[in-house]
């Protein structure tokens, strides 16, 4: 039916899409053994594309093809409908003053009650792919179709670059994602969060950045650290997001704060692997302190190149707050620093994509009080921050334990 | 927003200190009349208040109108159509053409089009053209006939001009002392009848159709040989045509409906919007086998000369193994009419607004349009730069297919170069053979990404640095030692003149006789002998080899070299220390090669050709190579010419370095 035509119209003007569709991935995902091994075999009924459903969504990627009205043209003929949705080009939104660039985000085609929702996704800086929120302009149909049942464009989201395999179902080949599971799995976690580049360069506006060679020496380092973290991290699968000071100078400026001296990552103590240590010992960044344990208040830091050090925070989870822990090394002293519960949503932070709190401002605001856009330069992780809190002290028997330094 | 909150805050205390100064004043009885005053400056602050939360609040509801809620699909903003303007159905164009001594003015209903009353600027003809259905005005040029060869330019330009179009002409100051009988004739054949007896400033104007009627005609003859014509102001009347006989009608494909857009909207670009024979804008050259640039990004950096970019996106296009796809255009400015040679090609184009002045507007530009490539090609480890007055030539790609390779592996490398500074066509022979050189040459080369955002973004000179990129780049903080390749016979071709730092002598004396390669396939030789350790091998190999030259006599006449082909000369000229360029200097000059700064060079050594053999330099003591000097040659010393003469020279030099 209306698949079957797109398909067709897409096939003839060569234009390499996959299916992405939720809804058939998941039907797929139960026989992907089955549909695996019988590539092309007649199947008997139509079971994915018959299933009862509005949409059928379908991915491209932007580089694989050229946007040509010689494709629209044949739609209509074929008696589709079509909208197309453009928005500003976000890899380009971070630079002062560019104009002329719109990108196309998504387009829909309609034929009778059935609509093919195609998402554009675009390589962006740190080897993974973007789709953009879908929002419509003023003069648009708002009943084309309905635009909320979409599973795709309530949010921009980042995914991996995925292996395709090419299929046939219900008698049509296409191509789809190797692990339709694992898809779905990264589809539920997928939001995306652009950087706020117009506060940023209000805030670069109102206090210019340091151009130093010390400067740009730190954050060469700095971003190296992160990359190097990022690599180790990924590959034990713990996931991390961008805490302290580093969080705040991706929600501020866009960039690494050049006189922040370390990069600070948070993970949740649920996701802790004893692996870590060796892990980061293995990629060149020695530990250099550990404070708390696993129950309480865990605290690593590692040695990067050159004096720029690498801390890792681990959350704890209670019913109404999270918090991490602080431990002074003298005198023993245990700190606490409350925040407010919040999600993880990806970013693009130095060509690296990573994850940050979703709600930001909570976190930034709980961390550094309500004057965090000031620049700070001489800072008290004791008693700067706004939501520290006294947490008495570790007991002198544990010491060798949970205050451990390299 | 919230930077406005301190002032707000501020507000209700100073109402408040009014309020209290007011109470006092009240008990003063002789303060009457200057509780008037206050009441008035407190209703003007009231008013200020006022004006300034409303500033706010429509700055914050423009603000929030471009959040979008990211939880609405439709959200709700107002349904207003955006009002279109109304056609304008007349058929009758009004149109007045003012012409004197210092100022012109061209008005089409109303609408000036063209204004000029700048001082000691604008001399010459100006020339418009008008859409004959619209009105529309397709292209403004001022050819400043009093100048040698200014003539001949508007020739070209009128040559290409459709039939039918609208052309008005008006001369600023004068236009007729280098205005030839070709030109004159071209103007007759308008239907002009003062054009062929214009004379020394003499005010003209001329409204008339190509290939038609002449709407009108004014003209003041100038009195004397010290004064100028009168002033005078034309006033006549167009008729407009249809929309269908100002257009071609060229079979409806895709890129005709990009050539109808072009052509219904700029002039000047000739037989591309021939309606009979129109000139491709697709060229299809053949792909290359193994292309290793094929997904290589190219930034071409454009500013407002869009017959130039058409000339250079014609010959890029044209280059075997373009990938069309990979090509951005980053125009300096908010120009209408480079986009619109942009988007002819069906290429991308990306707007840039201006940010400083002069050389650092070109070097924000610059670094925006790198950003900009970078962030747009992810996965590339380089790009290729070039700028809208380059020919590229046929190989280009292939060339540095052939070549990329080494500057992924060899961090030795700074950039591979499509230019050789010292390639002219009586010193460049040799298309497959490539060089080391420690100077940046620019002009079509190739930037690792590495080294453009691990180095060069993060210190790139700021706006209010007066700075030029390409000097910037060849600094030796940023180069720290590191070489570029080049080809010995250019892969591009310089053709720009009206540039911000070319002037017309410079361009015929430098760039003008520059050897350009239009050999395709060119299979380049011994590519991994350009490597940082082979590379002296070959030199040494090649400095073993050479015969000697005879020291005793001139360098600069042509017998100092025998008239033999393919054979290897070296030459030891005179170099105290490493920057000691002083014979150099002077032997450059008196072959006609690049001597306004030291380009080219190798360790103290220079390579080029004289009379198909090959030529080395090598400069003695600092060279290393100095070692193969036999001890009987005495190197040559070249003195520098009197003071008086390099001073004439030298103001050349900073010009010198868009290049």
């Amino acid at each position: 039916h209306v698949v079957r035509k797109f398909l067709s119209l897409i096939s003839s003007h060569n234009i390499p899409v996959y299916l992405i569709d939720p809804l058939i991935l998941g039907l797929v995902d139960k026989d992907i053994e089955q549909i695996r091994s019988s590539p092309g075999g007649p199947s008997p009924e139509c079971k994915y594309f018959c299933a009862p459903r509005d949409f059928t969504t379908f991915a491209l990627l932007d580089k694989t093809w050229k946007p040509e009205m010689g494709l629209f043209r044949t739609a209509e003929k074929m008696g589709f409908q079509w909208l197309k949705i453009i928005n500003k080009d976000p890899r380009l939104d971070g630079m002062d003053d560019l104009s002329g660039i719109e990108i196309p985000l998504h387009y829909i085609f309609k034929l009778a009650s059935h609509a093919i929702h195609l998402v554009v996704f675009y390589e962006r800086s740190g080897n993974y792919l973007w789709h953009g929120p879908l929002r419509l302009k003023q003069h648009m149909d708002r009943k084309f179709v309905p635009f909320r049942k979409l599973h795709f464009g309530r949010y921009p989201g980042a995914y991996e670059k995925p292996e395709l395999l090419l299929v046939s179902i219900d008698d049509l080949k296409v191509q789809i994602p190797k692990n339709p599971s694992s898809f779905l799995q990264e589809m539920s976690h997928s939001r995306f969060l652009e950087c706020r580049y117009r506060e940023a360069r209000a805030f670069f506006q109102l206090y210019p950045d340091d151009a130093s060679l010390d400067a740009v020496e730190f954050r060469k380092k700095a971003k190296s650290l992160l990359h190097l973290a990022a690599l180790t991290l990924n590959n034990l699968g713990v996931k991390f997001w961008l805490s302290s000071g580093t969080c705040l100078g991706w929600y501020r400026q866009c960039n690494v704060i050049p006189h922040s001296k370390d990069v600070d990552l948070g993970v949740f103590i649920r996701d802790y692997k004893a692996d870590i240590i060796p892990a980061f010992k293995k990629a060149g960044l020695p530990l250099k302190h550990k404070f708390g344990k696993v129950e309480d208040s865990l605290e690593l830091s590692f040695q990067g190149e050159d004096d720029v050090k690498l801390d890792i925070f681990f959350f704890y989870e209670e019913d109404d707050h999270i918090w991490n822990g602080g431990t002074q090394a003298k005198s023993g002293k245990k700190f606490k620093y409350l925040f407010p519960k919040f999600t993880l949503c990806w970013t693009e932070f130095v060509e690296l994509k990573v994850h940050v709190p979703c709600e930001t401002l909570q976190y930034v605001e709980a961390n550094y009080g309500p004057d965090w856009k000031v620049p700070v330069k001489t800072w008290d992780w004791k008693s700067s921050p706004s939501n520290v809190q006294y947490n008495g002290v570790w007991p002198v028997d544990e010491w060798d334990d949970v205050i451990q330094i390299y | 927003m919230d930077e406005w909150k301190p002032n707000l805050a501020t507000k209700p205390h100073k109402k408040r200190s009014w309020y209290l100064a007011w109470k006092y004043k009240l008990m003063n009885q002789r303060a009457l009349r200057k509780l008037c005053q206050t009441g008035a400056v407190l209703f003007l602050l009231v008013t200020v208040i006022v004006n300034i939360k409303l500033i706010l609040d429509t700055r914050r509801a423009a603000y929030e109108e471009e959040e979008e809620s990211a939880q609405d699909y439709d959200d709700e903003m107002l349904n207003v159509e955006v009002p279109r303007h109304p056609v304008n159905n007349k058929k009758v164009l009004d149109v007045e053409v003012y012409s004197s001594r210092s100022k012109v003015y061209v008005a089409v209903d109303g609408t000036t089009v063209l204004e000029d009353e700048a001082r000691e600027q604008g001399r010459g003809i100006h020339v418009i053209v008008l859409n004959q259905a619209t009105g529309h005005v397709m292209a403004k040029r001022v050819f400043d006939t009093y100048s040698p060869h200014e003539d001949e330019a508007m020739v070209l330009f009128l040559n290409m001009i459709a039939r039918g179009r609208i052309l008005i002409f008006t001369v600023k100051d004068e236009g007729s002392f280098h205005l030839k009988d070709t030109a004159k004739n071209v103007l007759k054949s308008l239907g002009s009848q003062v054009a062929p007896f214009l004379s020394w400033r003499d005010m003209w104007t001329f409204v008339g159709k190509k290939g038609g009627e002449v709407y009108g005609e004014k003209h003041a003859k100038s009195p004397a040989l010290s004064t100028w014509g009168d002033p005078i102001l034309l006033k006549t009347e167009v008729h407009l045509t249809s929309v269908e006989d100002a257009e071609c009608h060229w079979p409806d494909t895709e890129l005709n409906r990009r050539r109808k857009r072009f052509c219904s909207k700029v002039e000047g670009y000739g037989s591309v919007c021939s309606c009979k024979d129109p000139t491709p804008i697709e060229f299809n050259p053949d792909p290359l086998k193994d292309n290793k640039v094929f997904n290589v990004p190219v930034a071409v950096i454009a500013g407002n000369r869009p017959n130039y970019l058409y000339r250079m996106l014609r010959s890029l296009l044209s280059a075997q193994g373009v990938n069309p796809q990979m090509i951005t255009v980053f125009i300096d400015g908010y120009y209408e009419e480079p986009m619109d040679v942009v988007e002819l090609f069906g290429l991308s184009g990306i707007q840039h607004t201006p940010i400083s002045i002069k050389n650092a507007r070109v070097s924000q530009h610059y670094k925006a349009s790198l950003t900009a490539t970078f962030n747009l090609f992810p996965d590339a480890k380089f790009a290729v730069v070039l700028e809208e007055d380059l020919d590229i030539s046929v190989d280009f790609f292939s060339f540095l297919s052939q070549s990329i390779h080494l500057l992924e592996e060899d961090e030795s490398l700074y950039c591979i170069s499509a230019w050789n500074d010292q390639g002219y066509e009586h010193t460049a022979e040799d298309p497959s053979l490539l060089y080391r050189v420690e100077t940046m040459p620019g002009l079509g080369w190739v930037l690792r990404k590495s080294l453009y955002k691990d180095e060069l973004e993060p210190k790139w000179p700021t706006p209010e640095k007066l700075w030029d990129w390409d000097m910037w780049m060849r600094m030796p903080e940023q180069r720290k030692g590191r070489e570029c390749i080049i080809p010995d016979i250019s892969r591009s071709y310089h053709f720009g003149i009206v540039g911000l730092n070319m002037n017309g002598y410079f361009h015929e004396a430098y760039f003008k006789k520059h050897k350009f390669n239009t050999v395709p396939n060119v299979q380049l030789k011994n590519v991994e002998s350009l490597r940082k350790d082979t590379y002296e091998t070959e030199i040494h190999r090649l400095l073993g080899e050479a015969e000697v030259l005879d020291h005793s006599k001139n360098p600069c006449e042509d017998s100092f070299v025998p008239d033999t082909e393919g054979k290897v000369y070296v030459m030891f000229i005179k170099m105290e220390q490493e920057a000691d360029f002083t014979t150099w200097t002077q032997l450059a000059k008196c072959l006609h090669i690049w001597d306004l700064d030291v380009r080219g060079n190798h360790k103290g050594l220079w390579r080029l050709f004289r009379k198909k053999n090959h030529f080395l330099v090598v400069g003695v003591p600092a060279s290393p190579y100095s070692s193969k000097k036999p001890s009987s040659v005495t190197p040559i010393y070249m003195e520098p010419p009197a003071k008086e003469e390099g001073a004439v020279a030298m103001p050349a030099v900073p010009a010198a370095e868009q290049t």
